[in-house]
């Protein structure tokens, strides 16, 4: 097992590595801007007396290192400093919201999950078929479409025309969990449209890909029934293509959710970034960007981490 | 014919075509064969890739590859009509009274069961025995193959067990219930000839034991020839002849049988090494290698190449043949040790040579698939090399290119704007010939570049390049682990094992015994067109001296065989 | 029941029998199951669930017609070799070519065939379609029509440019990576892990609030972002063809990199970078799409579908479907472009299915 856990051990170096260098990336992106950043919040028409200020409030006359380090330490501990706006505590800004997108984006997976995978490995096995070119059609399509395509698509049909479900998914305290499923579901139903088109292709790729190897081709001469095949033979092989497909999509999941939010008007942390980067909010921008990242490394990290444990090669060294 | 009379017959396939979709259509690729087998009986199906024998024998299972169908003729499998049963009639044979044995053990068995669950899948799935009578006779079934470790072997996944040991592990599984009929596709095509004849006796003991009739598909003549009792040769779907094995290596009918049956007919007169104190050309000097990271895979190497000479190279994969060539090429510098050429030590990397210097060194590739560019027209092929090194343009560039053209036996004009995948294997060898003579050259290595080709066409292509080498005084190292090869065109012969020179010496001298050991078990294992040679030599060998087993106990060490 | 109900149906149940008399199988199912959807969509939604239903197969057929039309009409233009890979193309690959030929002449010819100027105002606020506006006018009172012709050319104009981008600075690094190996190689797979680990979008939203949003920002920002994904392709297509012996003997010859690359890697490239090509443009477009949406794409007044949708987003809640025109345009053209890339990538992998 000294092998597995030697990858392993790599492969999460590696993750926290990649997650360092592009704080860096995020912190130092701000630096590159032109000229200096209180004046490019506070507009020309700022007076010195107030830039001095703003300058001396986001700590500009400290080296950029010392900055970066403490923005570092603060994120480590959950604190993000201040918005330059409002004065108030980012971390508080986000939590609530963060929250939400988190629940926004479990639920088009709870649904999209399952679904896409069941409907690609059908897909996969009927291959050729009517079903699975009609089925390639579709998903094409709907990966084709912008999310704000198909958000609009969905309110127009089932909110406006029939009144079915609501177009803004505001949200209030003290809502029971059914009223919140009712409330986020046109939002949640737009994503897991986009999600289980890619899901349903990349599983299908995979299959296919898997039911052409030699050894399935001997399991089918040695007899075995087709549901013995792919029970036996393509499921044990298939845990790592498809924890990958699972892992790549949740990532996708989360930039979708960006344009999903505005669309609904949904109280999430993509929303809370969009206004950010119009109002130039560096520290929120910093931090939205920073915990979008964060969870995307994680996700990737996790597919390779699941595709090297259910590796038979590697579970059983020589 | 013979022993086998006509109630005995186990399978009958007439008149069998099959289509196979590409480009959007149906093209035949089976055209109208018959065979008849019986039971006992041993068919060897023989012929060049894309004759079709692999798909005859998924055939003989009722079994059509994706892409591929039956689209005519009958398949009578002991009384039982295959292209007219369902799916599940079908599927109940197959395991059952008719097994496979695939090309690539290391692929066809499932990564991620244990060998012994894949070997029991099939007698439980079929209520034969249970699960534990079923282990008991793999064990016995390993212990016949001569498989090391029998009673443990089978509780290993397939990838911690060798590519020989897997071939024997497969031909268990597919006696698992005792079948009527197996099918063995190019079993020993992926191994090594050490470990083939390894594989190759296991193989014709446990059909014999066991009375099992088999269809036997290689393109190896003198495999099949071990191995059947009767021989079907095949040419692009279609049939050639028939005959029992003596019969068809002691007077085939057909022009092409003949061709291919024709052994090597070329043999030119050794040479010996100028005596007048000339300088080797080549001269490999304590040559020590290994790529980044890995082990060391050339250990002290050292051998001359004299003007006008061949030196053959011999050994299997894995004995550092081809390393050397990379090392005197300069595409891997080595750790220790120098390549001299006529006498002064070339730089080690290629990067560092100048223009004269990797002129006077050209290759010959195996592949000449992948050794022409696909894209690049026949004229710019050739003509590069002229135009690189020697400067030439227009119509002088044009003249040359004709030159080098007329030289390997093309007309000039045929074939001066073609692209290579309009061409045959043994055109584009000549290709890849005149390519390095446009270099003009001093020396060049031939790197396995007889070994794609079928016989007669190997044959025209020994003979050009040794009217190329007098004609131009060129030196050869001869890349090759076909000791035919060897025989006809080398001068002097330089064995490797393990990254490591074991023996060398002019030709007749190393055809002659006594050997070394190793030299004396690679000439041995190499099949001969005699059937009974398998025979004979296990008889003089003994069946633990051959293969694996044999290499284990020279060098004292374990290859990945017992652990 | 009215006169259209019997019609409709009967119609159908006499095209299934034909089809089942004429063994077309394929055609039968399809058929037979439209009119079981048929029943119970009827007995859901009445008559205008079967009425849409049929301006649905009509535009269906429409579009598959048309499909075929394009298709023939191509290949009677074009040389003979390309004739007949083109007789390989699905319907669903001549619609996307037809569709990529109607926005290209949109694009080219925009100035002529909109009958009003991108920005100017010729009515009031949201006004309904009439004879001088076909769609209607926006929330300044623009022709939607007009703007989404110029849309053609500036969104899909912008989206190209940062393509061609991205794809020049991921091929040339992706095949330098691959013929010169060593530390290069793993410096430039590492610095497109890293932009990879980070959403592009986020990235994005990142860069433009730094660097505001003008045309030339947005072209080399969306090129940085997918140039690591156009990288990891070629690096992947060059590494299968660098591993020849031809290229070994082109190296042992002394050729120089550049030689290799033009000569050598290049044509035998070709294929997989063409529709590879064809699918970052999609990614580059749906992204620069989504960041007009954002308003933060181009700036008005220049027409773009991307911020179109989010000027009209309010008539949504009045079911006017005015909004959905420039995202359904952004989608066709995506669409269309899969379709053929879809297409491309069966031929050159040989994939079947």
């Amino acid at each position: 097992m000294s092998d597995i856990f030697k990858l392993v051990a790599k492969r999460l170096g590696l993750g926290l590595v990649t997650l360092f260098v592009v704080s860096i990336l995020i912190f130092f992106a701000v630096e590159l801007l032109p000229g200096d950043i209180a004046q490019a919040v506070l507009g020309q028409g700022a007076t010195e007396e107030t830039v001095a200020r703003l300058r001396e409030r986001m700590g500009l006359n400290d080296p950029a290192i010392m900055r970066y380090l403490n923005w570092l330490g603060g994120a480590l501990q959950g604190d993000f400093g201040v918005s330059l706006i409002s004065g108030t505590s980012v971390t508080e800004a986000i939590t609530q919201r963060f929250l939400n997108t988190l629940f926004l984006a479990a639920y088009a997976a709870v649904i999209a999950v399952p679904f896409a995978i069941i409907l690609g490995v059908l897909v996969a096995l009927m291959r050729d078929t009517l079903f699975d070119r009609a089925a390639n059609v579709l998903t094409l399509t709907s990966i084709s479409s912008p999310e704000f395509f198909l958000g609009y698509v969905l309110i127009l049909y089932l909110s406006v025309k029939t009144g079915w479900f609501p177009a803004i998914s505001s949200l209030s305290p003290g809502m029971g969990f059914g009223e919140l499923l009712e409330r986020t579901f046109l939002p949640a139903l737009t994503l897991v449209l986009v999600v289980t088109a890619h899901m349903m292709r990349m599983t299908r790729a995979a299959i296919i890909n898997l039911l052409a190897s030699p050894y399935i081709e001997m399991a089918r001469l040695k007899g075995m029934p087709p549901w013995k095949v792919i029970v036996k033979h393509a499921l044990p092989n298939a845990w790592a293509p498809i924890i990958n497909v699972v892992a790549l999509n949740l990532a996708y999941l989360i930039t979708g959710v960006v344009l999903v939010e505005v669309v609904f008007v949904y109280p999430g942390i993509g929303q809370l970034l969009v206004d950010a980067v119009s109002k130039r909010d560096f520290p929120i921008v910093q931090a939205c960007c920073l915990i979008f990242a964060a969870t995307f490394i994680l996700l990737n990290l996790a597919a390779d981490v699941g595709s090297i444990l259910t590796n038979p090669r590697l579970r059983h060294p020589k | 014919m013979g022993r086998f009379s006509e109630k005995d017959v186990l399978l009958d396939i007439t008149d069998l075509q099959i289509e196979g979709y590409s480009d959007e259509t149906w093209v035949p690729i089976i055209k109208g064969v018959d065979l008849k087998l019986h039971r006992g009986e041993v068919l060897g199906l023989i012929g060049e890739s894309g004759a079709g024998k692999s798909t005859i024998g998924a055939a003989a299972m009722g079994y059509a590859r994706d892409g591929t169908r039956i689209s005519g003729g009958s398949i009578e499998f002991d009384g039982m009509e295959l292209t007219t049963a369902s799916e599940g009639e079908r599927r109940a044979l197959r395991g059952s009274r008719i097994a496979y044995v695939a090309q690539s053990a290391a692929a066809s068995f499932n990564p991620a069961h244990k060998i012994i669950d894949q070997h029991t899948e099939a007698p439980v799935h079929y209520r034969i025995q249970k699960r534990m009578e079923a282990q008991e006779d793999a064990k016995e079934l390993y212990e016949r193959l001569r498989l090391p470790n029998p009673q443990e072997i089978g509780f290993r996944y397939p990838h911690q067990v060798s590519g020989g040991q897997l071939q024997r592990a497969m031909t268990a599984m597919a006696m698992s219930c005792r079948p009527d009929l197996i099918i063995f596709d190019e079993p020993t095509t992926a191994l090594d000839v050490t470990t083939q004849i390894e594989v190759l006796a296991a193989i014709r003991d446990i059909v014999d034991q066991f009375n099992t009739a088999a269809i036997y598909i290689t393109h190896d003549l003198a495999v099949v020839a071990q191995m059947a009792d009767t021989i079907k040769v095949l040419l692009k779907g279609e049939e050639v002849e028939q005959a029992t094995t003596d019969r068809m290596l002691t007077d085939p009918q057909e022009d092409y049988t003949k061709s291919l049956w024709a052994v090597r007919s070329f043999k030119r007169p050794q040479k010996a090494r100028p005596t007048d104190g000339t300088k080797p050309i080549v001269s490999v000097r304590g040559v020590d290698a290994s790529y980044t990271g890995g082990d060391k895979v050339l250990d002290d190497v050292s051998f001359d190449i004299y003007p006008g000479m061949t030196v053959a190279v011999v050994g299997e994969s894995g004995s550092g043949k081809s390393t050397t060539a990379r090392v005197i090429t300069g595409l891997l510098p080595p750790s220790k040790g120098e390549v001299l050429f006529d006498g002064e030590p070339l730089p080690p990397r290629y990067e560092d040579r100048s223009r004269d210097q990797l002129r006077q060194a050209q290759m010959i590739y195996q592949m000449a698939d992948t050794a022409l560019n696909p894209k690049v027209r026949i004229r710019e092929i050739i003509g590069r090399p002229a135009q690189f090194y020697s400067g030439l343009k227009g119509s002088a560039l044009k003249q040359r290119v004709d030159e080098l053209l007329d030289l390997i036996e093309l007309e000039p004009s045929q074939y001066y704007n073609r692209y290579p995948p309009e061409l045959s294997g043994g055109q584009k060898q000549r290709i890849g010939i005149a390519r390095a003579l446009a270099a003009e050259p001093d020396f060049i290595i031939c790197d396995e570049v007889t070994s794609a080709l079928d016989q007669l066409v190997a044959e025209g292509i020994l003979k050009l390049l040794d009217r190329l080498q007098n004609e131009l005084g060129l030196a050869y190292m001869f890349i090759t682990h076909d000791l035919a090869t060897v025989r006809s065109i080398a001068d002097e012969v330089v064995v490797m094992q393990n990254g490591r020179v074991v023996e060398q010496g002019p030709k007749e001298q190393m055809f002659t015994p006594p050997h070394h050991p190793y030299t004396d078990l690679l000439l041995s294992s190499v099949p001969e067109m005699d059937p009974n040679w398998l025979t004979t030599l296990l008889e003089e060998r003994g069946v633990d001296n051959i293969g694996e087993a044999a290499g284990e106990t020279k060098d004292g060490s374990e290859k990945a065989s017992s652990a | 029941m009215s006169v259209f109900v019997i019609g409709y149906y009967s119609v159908l149940i006499a095209a299934s029998c034909l089809a089942v008399y004429l063994e077309r199988r394929r055609v039968f199912m399809l058929l037979f199951s439209l009119t079981l959807i048929s029943f119970v969509a009827g007995i859901l939604g009445g008559v205008s669930a079967l009425r849409t239903i049929t301006i649905l197969v009509a535009v269906f057929a429409l579009a598959a017609g048309v499909s075929y039309a394009f298709k023939e009409f191509l290949i009677q233009i074009s040389r003979p070799g390309l004739a007949r890979e083109l007789r390989t193309a699905p319907l669903t690959a001549a619609f996307g070519m037809f569709v990529i030929f109607t926005y290209a002449i949109a694009g080219i010819f925009a100035p002529w065939i909109a009958p009003h100027g991108q920005a100017e105002v010729i009515s009031t606020s949201f006004a309904p379609p009439d004879a001088n506006m076909l769609l209607g006018a926006d929330q300044l009172g623009r022709d939607v029509f007009s703007r989404i012709v110029y849309g053609a050319r500036n969104t899909v104009g912008l989206a190209l440019a940062a393509t061609v981008l991205a794809f020049v600075m991921g091929a040339l690094a992706g095949l330098l990576a691959a013929v010169k190996g060593g530390w290069f190689d793993q410096f430039m797979g590492r610095f497109a892990d890293v932009i990879m680990s980070v959403p592009s979008l986020i990235f994005a939203l990142l860069m433009l609030s730094i660097f505001g949003t003008s045309l030339l920002v947005i072209v080399v920002v969306v090129a940085v972002i997918y140039s690591p994904r156009v990288f990891r392709l070629t690096r992947a297509v060059a590494g299968n063809v660098v591993v020849m012996d031809y290229i070994e003997a082109a190296k042992l010859r002394g050729e120089g990199d550049w030689y290799l690359i033009r000569r050598e890697i290049l044509p035998n490239s070709t294929a997989p970078l063409v529709a590879e090509f064809g699918l970052e443009f999609c990614f580059v477009f749906l992204l620069i799409a989504g960041l007009s949406f954002l308003g933060l794409g181009i700036q008005p007044p220049t027409a773009d579908w991307g911020s179109m949708v989010r000027e009209n987003a309010t008539l949504i809640s009045f079911g006017d479907i005015t909004p959905l025109i420039p995202a359904a345009a952004i989608a066709l053209l995506t669409v269309a472009v899969n379709f053929v890339v879809d297409w491309m990538l069966f031929r050159s992998t040989g994939l079947k299915g």
